[in-house]
């Protein structure tokens, strides 16, 4: 079974196509990430396989579940960590996570448990007890993926885990990312080629809501005819603005 | 239950550890019992009848849930203007969850403003020698939850239409109008024409009027019953409207 497949999945708003006719299938245990620049679609993309947009056609399977029709199955089964950080101010760190777990219907003893197993896993002991709005942006970001992570989903989605970081925070966040791959299925959405390069099995370039390119490093690498993710996502914008 | 119970305590939290919440919730009606409590010490006995004790703690009772209100707007706005509500729409939770997590606390916190501004109007009471009916303010309390729900109704519908700069400025309109049109103030029952005609049209006004009965156990159809059942209909119907339109809105949202 797919973690995630797309078929023909259209958004349009108004007289904007956001997302158009996407194919896409993404294995399970990937990590999978979706490059573009602003306006390409990625966080469209990301709404509809989440539940929090309606496709205007085509669709949407989140491990064989209708994004459309089992949409609490398929809310049962994700974990998202929106672009803002999403998280309760006023609630501490380990507040956050066991509402968090709570609202998955954890009870008690599982949600301390869950809880301590996430603030181990970030490194987030220090600050375990900090109100979360005193919290620097890196460790904010860390929070926000570990309340996506609390419902033990099986496709995370992390839609620009790192914008706005510095350099230091957003390496320290590359780490943690790199430490889930494998044990769920991830997909990322990102304007950062490093982060991309670094992170993904299998990346996905989008143009004006359509899939450009679609591969491995070196097999988009292949497809722009150039070295560098960089440099192909450049020369594959160039062609499909062209386009 | 436990989703509605977890997002509430977060709710319930988030007040809590406001300064303003405190400030506006429980100091600003308190500053008002004892203000006007100078005032009506002041001048005198039979001029002003609504700053008696006994009138004017059911009124700022009233004043204090009206605060409430603002603070589900804002609460709710805030929300909605940053992604955490966005968040929450992609998890199990559903429209009912979310809008009795944001109904129950503030009705926990209302109830216990009403009984701490009792507790400061019956101190205030024993000071100026005019001891206010204990009865009379546990029935009070009891009488003031109805209108406790409808200030809620109306912070979740302001709080779901309109974002976090928006939804204070209307509550501040209702405020306003509550504490004018609901004779918290002033004794609108003695105005009569016109003034008493547009009072009889707000339901502030038989917010107060149902509380002051209360306080002076007078159960009677006029003074008690019908204000009540008048609050207890504006009650339901603003809950009921604020939870369609956060539903209806969760959609749109989602749409």
């Amino acid at each position: 079974m797919l973690a995630v497949e797309t078929k023909k999945l259209t958004k349009n708003y108004k007289d904007l196509t956001a997302v158009d006719s996407l194919d896409l299938s993404v294995e399970q245990g990937e990590l999978f990430s979706l490059l573009g620049v602003n306006g390409a679609g990625k966080t469209t993309t990301v709404r509809m396989l989440c539940c929090l947009s309606q496709a205007t056609s085509g669709e949407a399977f989140v491990m064989g579940k209708s994004c459309k029709t089992e949409m609490p199955q398929v809310k049962s089964l994700i974990g998202i960590s929106p672009q803002d950080t999403a998280v309760a101010g006023r609630l501490t760190v380990e507040e956050n996570l066991i509402f968090m777990s709570r609202v998955y219907g954890f009870d008690p003893e599982k949600s301390k448990q869950r809880t301590q197993e996430l603030i181990g896993i970030f490194g987030m002991e220090k600050v375990r007890s900090k109100r979360a709005k005193t919290l620097s942006g890196g460790w904010k970001r860390k929070l926000s993926i570990a309340m996506a992570l609390i419902g033990e989903p099986k496709v995370l989605f992390l839609d620009e885990p790192t914008l706005g970081l510095d350099v230091l925070a957003r390496r320290e966040l590359w780490h943690a990312i790199e430490q889930l791959k494998g044990k769920m299925t991830i997909i990322l959405t990102t304007h950062y080629m490093e982060e991309a390069e670094q992170l993904s099995d299998r990346i996905a370039i989008m143009i004006e809501g359509r899939l450009a390119a679609l591969g491995t490093l070196s097999e988009i690498e292949q497809q722009a005819g150039t070295q560098g993710l960089e440099n192909s996502f450049v020369a594959i914008a160039e062609r499909g603005v062209q386009r | 239950m436990n989703r509605k119970m977890a997002f509430a305590s977060r709710n319930i939290k988030e007040l809590l550890r406001d300064p303003l919440g405190y400030i506006f919730c429980i100091g600003f009606p308190l500053i008002m019992l004892v203000l006007m409590t100078i005032i009506d010490q002041s001048i005198p006995k039979e001029s002003v009848k609504t700053f008696h004790i006994e009138n004017l703690a059911p009124g700022v009772a009233v004043f204090g849930q009206m605060f409430v209100m603002l603070f589900t707007a804002l609460n709710i706005s805030t929300d909605r203007g940053g992604t955490f509500l966005m968040r929450l729409y992609a998890t199990p939770m559903t429209a009912g969850d979310l809008t009795a997590g944001y109904i129950i606390p503030m009705l926990i916190v209302s109830v216990v403003q009403c009984i701490i501004t009792f507790i400061a109007a019956f101190i205030i009471s024993i000071i100026i020698g005019n001891t206010l009916s204990i009865a009379g303010m546990l029935v009070c309390i009891l009488t003031l939850i109805p209108s406790a729900l409808m200030f809620i109704g109306f912070g979740l519908i302001f709080g779901v239409l309109f974002n976090e700069k928006t939804s204070p400025g209307l509550c501040s309109i209702i405020i306003s109008l509550g504490g004018f049109f609901g004779g918290i103030w002033f004794d609108a029952q003695s105005t009569g024409g016109v003034m008493l005609k547009i009072c009889k049209c707000m339901p502030f006004f038989y917010c107060t009027k149902s509380a002051r009965s209360a306080m002076t156990l007078d159960f009677s159809g006029e003074a008690f019953l019908l204000p009540l059942v008048i609050v207890l209909v504006c009650a339901f119907a603003l809950t009921a409207l604020g939870c369609f339109t956060f539903s209806k809105k969760m959609r749109a949202d989602l749409g």
